[in-house]
């Protein structure tokens, strides 16, 4: 049952030797060492396990590496570095946006998906793009006040 | 080794000595590197930083030169649990002063070496210089000599008035790391030669007490993972199961996978009625405080007012399960762990191991934010158990199902209050008495695996700021120290969050009866001026306007608003303790008089912290803990039923979402002359009885149990009168679930038609077997269409079995009469149809008959293939006869008497089976009459599609393609008698069969699926054709009304004051909103509309049913998503709760189905049993 299956994640191509039923989340943790999605549910419930696949969020915890070939898979490791951040993670750090930080995988690349269709969205819908990612310290506030700065960075007060 | 005793050549150090040798709290080496350590950890508030700008502060250092170490047992001092919001208030003191101490030092030696008094110099980042500009660094003083100083008590410290540092808003020094995926959290640790473990908890889910604990496996069957590869090992010990394997998802597999049979479990007391389960446990009061002669002064109350107060069990609920890495070896263990205690876990491994302390090392690692006690530790003792077990490091990650269920909860709470209003509208008295059932619930390990014994502990906890903080004349103080009921351990403000619910409820109460503003009147009684400036300061930042009396507010619609004060000092630690932050709110709420919906719009808090820190650190502690006990009292409530808990992942246990995030006004009062006091906590003490109070103001109804859900308040002001007259029709008729067709009575009905059955040539000749055919014979396009045809005709859907090889048989077909074994059509001579002449074959196709000349079952549905044309029949052929030939013997089908009597099917042929092509309509148009071939022949629609008589036997005239079961799967109607909201049209089913999707009715799923899969290989005319004849027979619209009807039909949904509240809703909003709420988020995937859904329509729940428990993880096609499957997070209960919501919110005007839970129970059952 175990297949090579080839995978694109963050740009790059990798063989990958799993059964197809395998959940995404493990093959990019396990086999790809990229630690960003976190396992929080495993229901697609919360959130923490987000990538950008095909250019929308994807929950990896739900969704078998199988159905995974042939798309463009990007974690929160492929948008940038501390040497070199994301508008969007530059903003959450700069807005502090983050407690025990377990969520902020998910909430980060919710965040770049809702902008990367929608590069100016008002507070509601940045309330309603995140209402299924779910965060436990409180750090809504922050996190509210990031996406609006990686949505506007002239419009937030410095 | 207990604490970092090596000395390092050009180093200085601060030490406590201890038992095991040196606990080190500052370390400053000659590179100019300082490492700071202490005891405690940071659970994700950001103490690490703050911890840093201390150290910083008083070595006079940049921040970023100091490294803090936080928790790690080799090398952090042993300063017991991260608890009580103690760290910076108390286990900071020896870090500053040791921090001040080498600073003193290092003056002194620098003084020496310049030559100039200490008064003549200055420090900057770590660099000291004298008045005259010469200079010398830290690491200059210390290089070469090796510095060991005793941690002194009178150490001075700086001023705060010379501070830079401290007081400063510090970013935080993890959160870079962490938006970028390279903070390694405990989650995130691999070591060479890591194995994955998973656990598999007791069914007794979240019991700790009781003499069956340890002791209620009964076996385990290790044979049901032999099909996983990678399995390292299965370990039991008493109640501790746990399985070990190379990957992880075999892990996870194994351990959903294995089979463990426990014995019954004793039932738990009735928690859905806490109040009486509370006062029913055994308890030992303890008098807190007794003053003045509360009996007599309740004896002569003018207005005696009695009052309980109700809190709910609640969750830590952190997002990410808990995880641990361990590895046990001869020479020592090493651990890394997300605990909150790791000196304290370390006794427990030690314990559990059997081996001195000394020889662990535990490494605390990041972890999800635990706001007490969660499962980090159980997780790092099951790691433990399973590295010894394999004698390799193990990673062991709970699933969310078993962190919930298991987690100790944060206690239920049951607080009665006596007392009333004196003559003059003062407080008479205060007779208090808590009931808290809770301990530090002991690391589960040791109880499962029988180390420990399952006797609770008492420990004595519900005092928490059990003594208010008014001055009344009489008061008595009561804690009646009780064990815990189920496993509970403390969560972020202990009992002090109830407790206070408690007195700032009843204070507000007696206000409200003294006809005197509740902030008014608190300030009579309080005596603290640190509090009373803050209650002042925060009633003037939100512009509280006296409200002596209740009026009722005005309506908009069916909202009114209030608001509602709370004031609060947490007390916490061993009683009577020390008192953290002082806290005070006003909540502004909106309340739906009609759906009771609560929403809290607004929350000034305020805040008096001492000398802040990080400023912006306390800021974000006040945030998070407005947030999160928001949630918690209008949201959260444990569930449970008679063996454990229930709530078992987001849906059974909602947590606040971005949109009912209040707006939060932070008020923080200048104290820096004052000690700095823990923050991690107070801000959410005042929470319930401020929200409480502003929904008395709000509604006149005063609500004393928590969470404040919509069903709670709708109810409550019914009750009192107030509640708008709900717009809800009434209850819709319910009807009985349709019984299926072909279900009942079949054997007597069976037995009864017997003797007619076998009149008829109940035998048929063997045709002679042939030489296999040469596969050069058939020409290519012949094999093509051969192809083309079996995909049609689903061959492969039922001849493929568990082995995955194509057409080699084996799959089992459940029908009423037993379970049918498909066969193997692959060209094998033996166990396949190598033999077979084409005669031998047609024969088969077309009446039913065996090459052998024995009778086929039905469940091959040779009567649709009879209509087969002979072209078609003989590219099937020869398309089977040329594929790869697999050896493989099919289970011989075994039916019970009679229908193990294959000569029967002579009778059943005679009378069902009209054999003969199909005759076609020249009225009809030729797409019409190719699809009505396609559907009726080879398709074989009505196999599933159509309902069967008690024989087994398609129903024909109306009944025909009138909806039938397949695999315990509703197959829907196909004619106009469908159930679909909006009529199928050609479109809309060329779409279906042609993508497994349409926009107006959902996707393929069930036995469904891998028909659209194969039908992938047929052509577009063809899958044309057969939308053409299936849409004849339905009154189909055009796309403009679809969509009219669609947009419609979806609107409606929005609307919920007809099921706002009812069960099932919050399962939904947790656990289907994400993929199925209209306007939803976009998402990988389909999104379909439940408004839409024929299965939310359908007669039945059974689809509705088996989607959820068993999802789709095959779908037509990996661009549609996958649905997880939630049988092993939803109970019976849960998902009927779930189906009836569904049905009244997306199928309003269909009736309830009838008796879902025993339908759930009934699919659940037969899934297993495949």
């Amino acid at each position: 049952m175990t297949a090579t299956l080839r995978l694109t994640v963050n740009g790059k191509s990798h063989d990958i030797s799993a059964a197809s039923d395998t959940p995404l989340i493990y093959v990019l943790r396990n086999d790809l060492e990229l630690n960003s999605p976190k396992f929080g549910c495993g229901l697609g419930e919360c959130g923490a396990c987000t990538v950008i696949m095909d250019g929308v969020a994807a929950r990896s915890c739900v969704i078998p590496v199988g159905g995974c070939t042939g798309r463009e898979i990007v974690t929160l490791e492929g948008l940038g570095s501390r040497e070199r951040t994301d508008p969007v993670q530059h903003a959450f750090i700069e807005e502090q946006a983050a407690q025990c930080g377990y969520c902020l995988n998910g909430m980060i690349m919710t965040a770049k998906a809702l902008l990367m269709r929608n590069a100016h969205p008002n507070e509601t819908e940045i309330l309603e793009a995140l209402r299924y990612n779910l965060c436990r310290c409180g750090a809504h506030v922050e996190i509210i006040r990031a996406v609006m700065r990686a949505a506007s960075p002239e419009r937030v007060a410095p | 080794m207990s604490g970092h005793s090596r000395d390092r050549k050009g180093s200085l150090r601060i030490v406590r000595p201890a038992a095991g040798g040196d606990e080190t709290f500052i370390e400053i080496r000659e590179d100019g590197a300082i490492d700071a350590f202490n005891g405690h950890v940071d659970l994700g508030t950001g103490i690490g930083t703050a911890l840093t700008q201390i150290v910083a502060e008083e070595l006079d250092v940049g921040f970023a030169r100091v490294t803090i170490v936080l928790g790690d047992t080799s090398r952090t001092p042993n300063q017991g649990a991260t608890i009580a919001s103690e760290t910076i208030q108390i286990t900071a003191i020896p870090l500053r002063k040791a921090a001040a101490q080498a600073r003193h030092f290092l003056l002194a030696r620098a003084a020496a070496r310049l030559e100039l008094p200490v008064e003549q110099l200055s420090v900057i980042d770590g660099l000291i210089r004298g008045n005259d500009n010469r200079s010398v660094s830290y690491g200059e003083l210390i290089a070469g000599d090796i510095i060991r100083l005793e941690l002194a008590d009178d150490v001075t410290v700086k001023t705060v008035d010379s501070y830079r540092i401290v007081g400063q808003s510090q970013p935080r020094i993890d959160l870079p790391a962490k938006a970028t995926g390279e903070l390694v959290y405990v989650h995130d640790m691999r070591v060479p030669g890591m194995l994955h473990g998973r656990v598999i908890r007791p069914p007794y889910a979240g019991v700790d007490a009781g003499d069956f604990i340890g002791n209620s496996l009964i076996a385990v069957d290790e044979s049901s993972i032999a099909h996983i590869p990678g399995i390292v090992a299965v370990v039991t010990i008493g109640d501790f199961v746990g399985v070990v394997a190379g990957r992880e998802e075999n892990a996870v597999k194994a351990a959903e996978q294995l089979k463990v049979s426990w014995k019954p479990t004793p039932p738990i007391p009735d928690l859905k009625d806490i109040e009486t389960a509370l006062r029913a446990n055994p308890s030992t009061p303890r008098v807190l405080l007794n003053k003045g002669n509360v009996d007599a002064a309740i004896a002569g109350a003018a207005k005696p007012i009695k009052r309980t107060y109700i809190w709910p069990y609640h969750m830590h609920a952190s997002i990410g399960p808990s995880c641990a890495l361990a590895d046990v070896q001869s020479n020592g263990v090493r651990v890394w762990s997300g605990t909150q205690n790791p000196h304290i876990l370390r006794v427990d491994l030690s314990f559990l191991l059997g081996l001195p302390e000394e020889q662990i090392d535990l490494i605390r690692m990041e972890a999800a934010g635990c706001y007490g006690r969660n499962c980090a530790d159980d997780v790092t003792a099951d790691a433990v158990l399973l590295s010894r077990a394999v004698g390799r490091p193990v990673r062991v990650q709970l699933t969310r199902e078993q962190e919930h269920a298991w987690e100790p909860k944060g206690s239920a709470q049951l607080m009665d209050v006596n007392g009333g209003l004196d003559a003059d509208g003062g407080v008479a008295a205060y007779d208090f008495q808590t009931r808290y059932p809770s301990n530090g619930a002991p690391t589960l390990a040791l109880i499962l695996t029988g180390i420990i014994s399952p006797v609770p502990q008492i420990s004595e906890m519900g005092d928490r700021t059990a003594i208010p903080p008014y001055d009344y004349d009489n008061m008595r103080i009561v804690a009646h120290d009780m064990p815990p009921i189920v496993r509970a351990a403390w969560l972020r403000g202990v009992s002090a969050l109830p407790n206070t619910f408690a007195h700032e409820s009843y204070i507000d109460e007696l206000a409200r009866e003294a006809k005197v503003d509740p902030i008014e009147y608190r300030l009579r009684y309080l005596r603290d001026p640190r509090a009373v400036d803050l209650v002042k300061a925060v009633a003037e930042r939100g512009n509280w306007t006296p409200r002596p009396e209740w009026k009722p507010p005005e309506n908009e619609n069916d909202i009114v608003r209030g608001r509602g004060f709370a004031y609060a000092l947490y007390v916490h630690s061993k009683f009577p303790g020390y008192g953290a932050a002082w806290s005070a709110w006003i909540a502004d709420v909106a309340v739906n008089k009609a759906t009771g919906d609560v929403a809290v719009t607004r929350v000034v808090a305020g805040q008096d912290s001492g000398l802040m820190i990080n400023p912006d650190g306390v800021r974000h502690q006040i945030h998070g803990n407005v947030i999160q006990s928001v949630s918690r009292t209008l949201k959260e409530e444990v569930t449970f039923d008679s063996t454990g808990v229930t709530s078992r992942e987001w849906g059974g246990y909602p947590i606040i979402t971005f949109p009912e995030i209040p707006s939060i006004d932070v008020l923080m009062l200048p104290r820096n002359d004052q000690p700095p006091l823990g923050v991690g906590e107070s801000a959410s003490v005042p929470s319930a009885a401020a929200i409480a109070n502003a929904i008395f103001d709000a509604t006149g109804v005063r609500f004393r149990e928590l969470p404040f859900t919509p069903e709670r308040i709708k109810a409550g002001l019914q009750q009192a009168g107030v509640a708008t007259p709900s717009l809800a029709p009434p209850e819709p008729a319910r009807v009985a679930t349709l019984t299926r067709s072909w279900l009942p009575s079949v054997a007597t009905v069976g037995v009864a038609a017997c003797a007619a059955m076998a009149m008829v040539w109940p035998w048929r000749a063997a045709i002679p077997p042939i030489a296999t055919p040469d596969p050069s014979t058939y020409s290519a396009t012949t094999i093509a269409r051969g192809a083309q045809l079996a995909a049609l005709g689903d061959c492969a859907v039922c001849h493929t079995g568990p082995s995955g090889i194509v057409n080699a048989g084996g799959r089992a077909l459940e029908t009423p009469f037993g379970i049918v074994y498909a066969t193997n059509i692959t060209p094998d001579r033996d166990t396949g149809i190598g033999a077979w002449s084409y005669p031998a074959f047609e024969r088969a196709m077309r009446h039913g008959i065996h090459r052998d000349g024995k009778h086929l079952y039905p469940a091959f549905p040779y009567n649709h293939f009879t209509k087969t044309s002979d072209a078609d029949l003989q590219a099937l052929y020869a398309y089977l006869m040329v594929q790869t030939t697999v050896r493989a013997e099919s289970p011989e089908t075994k039916l019970a008497f009679p229908f193990n009597l294959r000569p029967l099917m002579a009778g059943w042929n005679a009378m069902f089976l009209t054999s003969g092509a199909m005759v076609s309509d020249p009225a009809q148009s030729a797409e019409w009459n190719r699809g009505a071939y396609l559907v009726e022949s080879l398709g074989h629609c009505g196999a599933c599609h159509s309902p069967r008589n008690a024989l087994g036997a398609e129903q024909t005239g109306k009944a025909h393609l009138a909806g039938g079961v397949a695999e315990g799967w509703e197959a829907p109607p196909l004619t106009a008698l469908s159930q679909a909201p909006i009529p199928w049209s050609e479109n809309e089913l060329y779409n279906y069969l042609r993508t497994g999707t349409s926009r107006y009715h959902g996707v393929a799923a069930g036995p469904m699926g891998p028909v659209v899969q194969q039908l992938a290989n047929v052509p577009d005319s063809d899958i044309r054709a057969m939308a053409t004849y299936l849409a004849s027979m339905n009154d189909g619209v055009n796309s403009a009304s679809e969509h009219a009807l669609a947009t419609r039909l979806e609107t409606l949904t929005l609307d919920r004051s007809t099921t706002r509240g009812i069960a099932g809703e919050r399962i939904f909003d947790g656990a289907c909103a994400v993929c199925h709420a209209v306007g939803g988020p976009e998402l990988f995937g389909a999104r379909p509309s439940l408004a839409l859904n024929t299965n939310v329509h359908s007669a039945t729940p059974d689809n509705l049913i088996q989607v959820i428990l068993h999802g789709i993880d095959k779908p037509v096609t990996s661009d549609l998503g996958y649905m997880p499957a939630f049988k092993g997070s939803l109970n019976d209960r849960q998902v009927a709760d779930l189906i009836a919501y569904t049905r009244r919110q997306f199928a309003p005007d269909r009736p309830a189905w009838g008796d879902v839970e025993a339908a759930v129970a009934r699919l659940r059952k037969a899934q297993v049993q495949h």
